[in-house]
């Protein structure tokens, strides 16, 4: 945690190279075990939903409607139930998402847990596996940078390596899912890392690349969309794209308040956490029965939506209602899985609602309906993750359409700045606000925020009885040099605090004759894991040397002081570090 | 095999003795007295037997001395189903669909096959990855594939020609009665493909009442359908004018545009592919010659060797690089074969476990329509 400048110096010339190609050879590798593993996670999922009975085709193939009907239910009920089961083992008791990761490195903490990884990659593919509607991605997010992470890790490689390996394997994680290296390299940048430093940039690039290749020779699937070649949106048609991404930010809203009021009314249900998401399988499942469209990723929702004719304009309203429904139902209730799938979905039916509204209107031919499709799709799910850039990357790279790509384009201008101002920067930002830690103000802020004053705890303040003579006082802090006494009285209780000027005071007027009665200069006391960021903010109204410490259970036991310097030092250490991340080359 | 045909064709054959280059098969099948019994194949009869026979049989006979007997086979299991119950099967091998060899295979009535037999290609690749996609089932081997395509009359169109099989359904662009099969099968993996699908996802999608009928709707949107039953049907009507375009067996298209010098093109995007495999019968009386014989026939040259007289596109990659003229027409026979790359490339393989779980449904979905919709 202290700065090497003896380190920085070393980093430049041929060694500085060896150092920047070794990284670069561990992204590579992250990538390539992050591809393999999330080629085999989307498979396993695939696998699971062909012997489970959720995909159409297997449902198609069954020919026992009443088999069917029972297992609707009890296959998303009993995988709750599993996933329930699995998250006991978690120290949180949920999956762990991207917004932890983003909050291990806006905060500079890296680690991510393997444990909490891996049980939750499995809960999420038990979810997805069971039909729940909930997205693929995040898992698969989730366990490229833990993978990364753990690399780190196993070689003893700093903080600010774990950092970049955690964001090869969130590159290479996106990069193989949706055959898309430069997403997955703009995602990581964009969401996780969220500042461009070359030093990243190289490792990052390498372990997308090694994704994207494994991602082709394993997983083959049709792309996300299709285009006719010849279609081209008139002029006019872009100002539609562009109110489109206007209110499309408004369903992005609706969706991620959604899931988070499913969240905090879960949390008051008389239903114990483990047995939530069988509760919420179960509705998912009966709800099914009538609209099988919310049942599971939803690959074949999100492909009808882009063809004009596919659905009506009130089916697709009520297709996109409930399926904004099941995902909160699902994701509030507990269930492990992304945000991501189900906004593609979510917007896609959107776009298509605009389109066939658009079309009613007598004023667009069949040829531009995917063009809405997508804007609506790009509209919603950039705001839930924060990600305009890779949003549109996505687009660009499925459809090697320019004229697709310029389209979203129309929308997010507008999509994203407005869900920021009203919503949050992304559903993680919100989420983590909500768990104490705000990215709002950027990456300096959330790294003090997340370091403790603790570690900077110091013994060398001077502490006095509060019986002690004023007369001795001034003599003891003489002796060591401070200009302040913390009163700590026998049962070791941090009793307040005495200046030099005020002890010299009480001694000219002469009328107290124990450092207690000097009145006590009001201090604000901290405790061991208050974060720099409150220390300093403290310190602003404060002129002395030191803070207090005391216990933070009984807040009162005094453990010593952290001093004004080391605040002061730490933070420019902190900030000397962020800037050659983000600044230095290598 | 390579070291008989140095003998037949090599320098080697002219400096040995006369004895020798008469008959340079018979030396190994004299070895053994049962291999010279004849081996009996049950295959399809007409132009594709005299290929089979050309291109296989015969050269079998020539290498291993075992004699080929064909038998007339139409399909369908029951035939089968007796043999094996009555524990007289007389065929050792059977050139059969690969959604009947499926069946076939669940009922018990096959051998199993193990992909192990198969020769590697010249180059030595692996057949594994020689063979299409999906080539070894349990008891299955297969040898070719053949395709159902639409043909259209090059003279109905003037100045444009459809290429896509969205174009099946674009009456404006293309006006004129067309003639499909009176199956669900292939109509709805058209239907559907005018939407511009990805074929990966086109089963899926097709087991989706939503699916079902956005593919009826783009059946909907012809006029005039002549639905045909015998294969031959299709290509008569295109011929006498009365349909412009037609589905049909790609096969026949080129028995009429080549034998016949029918004014029909074939329009290969969104071809339906199906599998023409080798299975090995339950009881058969020589299933080790009957696997020599399949090892034979499905090395590249000798399936190359088929697809010169007849258009089915070979199962390997190899045998498809190496296929070149018709024998005696002289036609550039890689143009008309179904696994042809530039052919291939919108191609759709026949799901055919999906058809088998699904069959009477979707016939019945199918059959309601017909009725409903019926417009002839």
């Amino acid at each position: 945690m202290e700065t090497h400048p003896a380190r920085q110096a070393a980093a430049r010339g041929p060694m500085g190279v060896v150092r920047f190609l070794a990284l670069v050879l561990l992204g590579a590798l992250v990538g390539g075990v992050a591809a393999v593993l999330a080629a085999g996670f989307v498979n396993a999922v695939l696998w699971l939903n062909e012997v489970l009975l959720i995909s159409p085709r297997s449902r198609m193939m069954f020919d026992r409607p009443d088999l069917l009907l029972i297992a609707t239910v009890a296959v998303p009920a009993l995988g709750g139930l599993t996933v329930g089961l699995l998250h006991r083992a978690i120290a949180e008791r949920r999956a762990h998402t991207p917004a932890d990761v983003i909050a291990a490195v806006q905060t500079r903490r890296g680690r991510l847990p393997a444990r909490a990884g891996s049980l939750s990659a499995l809960s999420a593919l038990v979810s997805l596996g069971a039909g729940a509607s909930v997205g693929q991605y995040g898992p698969l997010v989730h366990l490229g940078a833990s993978l990364g992470s753990l690399g780190a890790r196993l070689l003893r490689l700093g903080r600010s390596e774990d950092n970049i390996t955690i964001a090869c394997g969130v590159a290479a994680a996106i990069a193989t899912a949706f055959n898309a290296p430069l997403a997955g390299i703009v995602f990581a940048h964009e969401v996780v890392l969220r500042h461009y430093a070359l030093r990243a940039f190289a490792p990052i690039a390498a372990a997308a690349i090694v994704g994207y290749v494994i991602a082709t020779s394993v997983l083959e699937r049709g792309a996300l969309f299709h285009v006719a070649d010849t279609a081209v949106p008139q002029p006019w048609e872009f100002a539609l794209f562009l109110a489109i991404g206007g209110l499309g930010a408004l369903v992005a809203g609706a969706y991620m308040r959604a899931i988070l009021t499913v969240g905090r009314l879960a949390a008051r249900l008389p239903l114990a956490p483990s047995l939530r998401p069988a509760a919420a399988g179960a509705v998912l499942g009966v709800t099914a029965l009538w609209v099988p469209d919310i049942l599971g990723i939803g690959q074949e929702t999100l492909r009808f939506a882009t063809i004009a004719g596919a659905y009506g304009s009130g089916e697709l309203v009520v297709v996109l209602v409930l399926k904004i429904a099941a995902t909160a139902l699902c994701l509030g209730m507990g269930f492990s899985g992304g945000v991501f799938s189900p906004a593609l979905v979510i917007g896609t039916l959107f776009g298509a609602l605009c389109g066939s509204l658009v079309g009613e209107l007598g004023a667009l031919s069949a040829d531009t309906f995917v063009y809405y499709a997508v804007c609506g799709m790009v509209a919603v799910t950039a705001p839930v993750i924060g990600a305009p850039l890779t949003s549109l990357l996505i687009v660009f790279e499925l459809t090697g359409s320019y004229a697709l790509t310029t389209a979203a384009l129309a929308s997010v201008t507008l999509a994203s700045p407005i869900a920021a101002q009203l919503f949050g920067r992304s559903l993680f930002d919100i989420q983590l606000q909500a768990r104490g830690l705000d990215l709002s103000a950027g990456r300096g802020r959330a790294v003090l925020q997340g370091m403790p004053v603790g570690e900077h705890l110091s013994r060398d303040g001077v502490t006095l009885a509060p019986g002690v003579a004023v007369e001795n006082a001034v003599a003891q802090l003489g002796r060591a040099g401070h200009g302040e006494a913390y009163l700590v009285d026998s049962a070791g209780r941090y009793r307040g605090c005495v200046t030099l000027a005020d002890l010299e005071a009480a001694r000219l007027a002469g009328d107290r004759a124990t450092v207690g009665e000097v009145a006590t200069t009001e201090r604000p006391v901290l405790t061991p894991d208050s974060s720099l960021w409150d220390a300093m903010a403290s310190l602003e109204g404060v002129t002395g040397e030191a803070l207090p410490v005391v216990d933070a259970a009984d807040g009162e036991t005094f453990l010593g002081v952290v001093f004004e310097a080391r605040i002061a030092r730490a933070y420019l250490a902190h900030s000397d570090e962020l800037r050659r991340e983000e600044h230095g080359t290598g | 095999m390579a070291p008989a045909r140095r003998h037949r064709g090599g320098l080697g054959a002219l400096l040995l003795g006369l004895s020798l280059t008469l008959n340079p098969g018979l030396a190994p099948a004299a070895d053994s007295e049962e291999s010279a019994e004849a081996l009996t194949v049950l295959s399809w009869g007409g132009a594709y037997e005299r290929a089979q026979r050309e291109a296989w049989f015969d050269p079998f006979t020539a290498e291993t001395g075992i004699p080929i007997e064909a038998a007339r086979y139409d399909g369908g299991l029951a035939g089968l189903r007796d043999a094996v119950a009555s524990g007289e099967v007389p065929w050792d091998v059977i050139d059969m669909t690969r959604s009947d060899a499926m069946a076939a295979c669940a009922e018990g009535l096959l051998e199993p096959l193990s992909p192990n037999l198969l020769a590697p290609a010249p180059d030595g690749t692996p057949p594994e990855r020689d063979f299409l996609p999906d080539s070894f089932g349990r008891c299955a081997i297969t040898h070719t594939l053949f395709a159902t395509v639409v043909a259209y009359r090059r003279d109905a169109f003037p100045g444009q020609r459809p290429t896509a099989i969205g174009d099946l359904f674009d009456t404006q662009r293309f006006p004129g009665p067309r003639a499909l099969q009176r199956t669900p099968a292939v109509n709805l993996e058209w239907g559907l493909l005018a939407y511009r699908v990805p074929r990966e996802e086109l089963y899926g999608l097709l087991s989706t009442r939503r699916g079902l009928a956005l593919a009826l709707d783009s059946l909907e949107r012809l006029d005039t359908i002549r639905w045909w039953e015998g294969g031959e049907q299709p290509v008569e009507w295109l011929l006498e004018g009365e349909v412009v375009m037609a589905s049909g067996y790609n096969g026949r298209f080129f028995d009429a545009m080549v034998h016949r010098d029918a004014p029909i093109e074939i329009l290969w995007d969104g071809q339906v592919q199906e599998h023409e495999t080798w299975v090995i019968p339950r009881g058969a009386r020589h299933p080790e010659a009957a696997r020599d014989f399949i090892r034979f026939t499905t090395t590249t040259e000798r399936l190359a060797e088929l697809a010169r007289r007849i258009p089915y596109g070979p199962a390997r990659r190899s045998a498809t690089r190496q296929v070149t003229t018709h024998p005696e027409t002289g036609q550039d026979m890689r143009l008309h074969l179904p696994t042809h790359p530039l052919n291939a490339e919108n191609a759709i393989v026949k799901d055919e476990a999906w058809y088998a779980r699904t069959q009477e449904r979707i016939s019945d979905y199918f059959r309601d329509w017909l009725a409903a919709h019926a417009d002839e």
